[in-house]
């Protein structure tokens, strides 16, 4: 899993790479077109997906002590299980990938397209392949959910599925959180 | 364990002292005459990286409270194997994700129609291979 990390790591490297250079190459452009970024936008939906990578290790924490699902009524978080903080990381990724798609389509009305400038290219090579890897762990969420209920008794093996999901999970909010500050921040 | 903590100061510490040398090396014996900011900066981060392990690894070795095998002269090689998840002897499942995968890949290339051939191949046999020691005889 980790050694994956690791090419999945040189992979955005390649990315980042691509961005800089793109940029190097034609400031006068990214001067141009990152004028039409919506950072509150992006800041608000990146504070969705960290604190989604939070409400994963809480579900990891109940994977540890072998607890699939909440013991209290429902709104009692601190008594919930696995099910339960996976099913809200869900649902908070599941936003942050919406957000993206609202971004994309106002980027677009605003004549930003993959293909119509190098600026354009490199902002939805580097966020869409983000995007992709997001919506691939969510179905990885999906699917950890139902190996959950699938067995009768949630035994170790089960924990360590929602541990390397989780590990995942954080990889992406990482990478997320440098793609935020080269593409919004530094600009 | 107690090896490898060791190891990684000792490399940390020949990095901050290749450092030096670099550093008054490239101010005082090179064609440069001044700091060479690359280098300096690149070894000692890798000096400090190496301290972050040595450190991460010095910290787990006082908190596992007592030797691992790794430590003991007369442990055998299988006492530090752990375990390390559930392996399937053989499985149908990769060569069936594979085929499908690369369904995907030549639709890519040469028509996106065969995308969508190979979209519900990947699907099945990934669900398939996710829940083969889930179903059947392996449901528990």
């Amino acid at each position: 899993m980790i050694v994956w990390l690791g090419s999945e790591v040189m992979f955005f490297a390649g990315l980042f790479a691509i961005y800089f250079t793109l940029r190097s190459t034609s400031p006068g452009l990214w001067a141009q077109e990152t004028a039409h970024l919506n950072v509150p936008y992006a800041l608000v939906n990146t504070l969705i997906l960290v604190s989604s990578s939070f409400t994963c290790q809480a579900g990891v924490f109940a994977a540890e002590r072998l607890q699939s699902r909440r013991t209290g009524k429902l709104m009692q978080f601190w008594k919930w299980g696995l099910v339960e903080w996976f099913y809200l990381t869900f649902s908070l990724g599941a936003v942050f990938v919406t957000g993206q798609v609202f971004e994309y389509a106002n980027l677009v009305s605003e004549h930003i397209g993959f293909d119509s400038n190098a600026y354009g290219s490199s902002f939805y090579l580097t966020t869409g392949f983000h995007a992709l890897h997001v919506t691939c762990g969510l179905i990885a969420f999906l699917l950890v959910l139902g190996r959950v209920f699938a067995v009768k008794n949630f035994t170790h093996r089960e924990a360590t599925t929602a541990i390397v999901v989780s590990y995942y999970w954080h990889f992406v909010d990482v990478v997320w959180i440098g793609l935020f500050l080269v593409i919004y921040v530094l600009k | 364990m107690r090896a490898n903590t060791n190891l990684f100061w000792i490399l940390g510490g020949f990095f901050l002292l290749a450092d030096a040398v670099y550093t008054i090396w490239s101010l005082f014996f090179s064609e440069f005459d001044r700091v060479e900011w690359v280098g300096t900066v690149a070894m000692a981060l890798s000096g400090i990286f190496a301290f972050f392990l040595a450190f991460y690894l010095g910290r787990t070795y006082a908190a596992q409270g007592g030797e691992g095998p790794s430590d003991l002269p007369d442990a055998n090689i299988d006492d530090g194997d752990p375990e390390m998840g559930t392996f399937s002897p053989w499985s149908w499942w990769p060569l069936i994700i594979a085929f499908g995968l690369a369904l995907m890949f030549l639709g890519v290339a040469v028509g996106v129609w065969i995308t969508f051939i190979g979209v519900p191949v990947v699907a099945v046999s990934l669900i398939g291979w996710y829940y083969e020691y889930y179903r059947g005889n392996f449901a528990r």
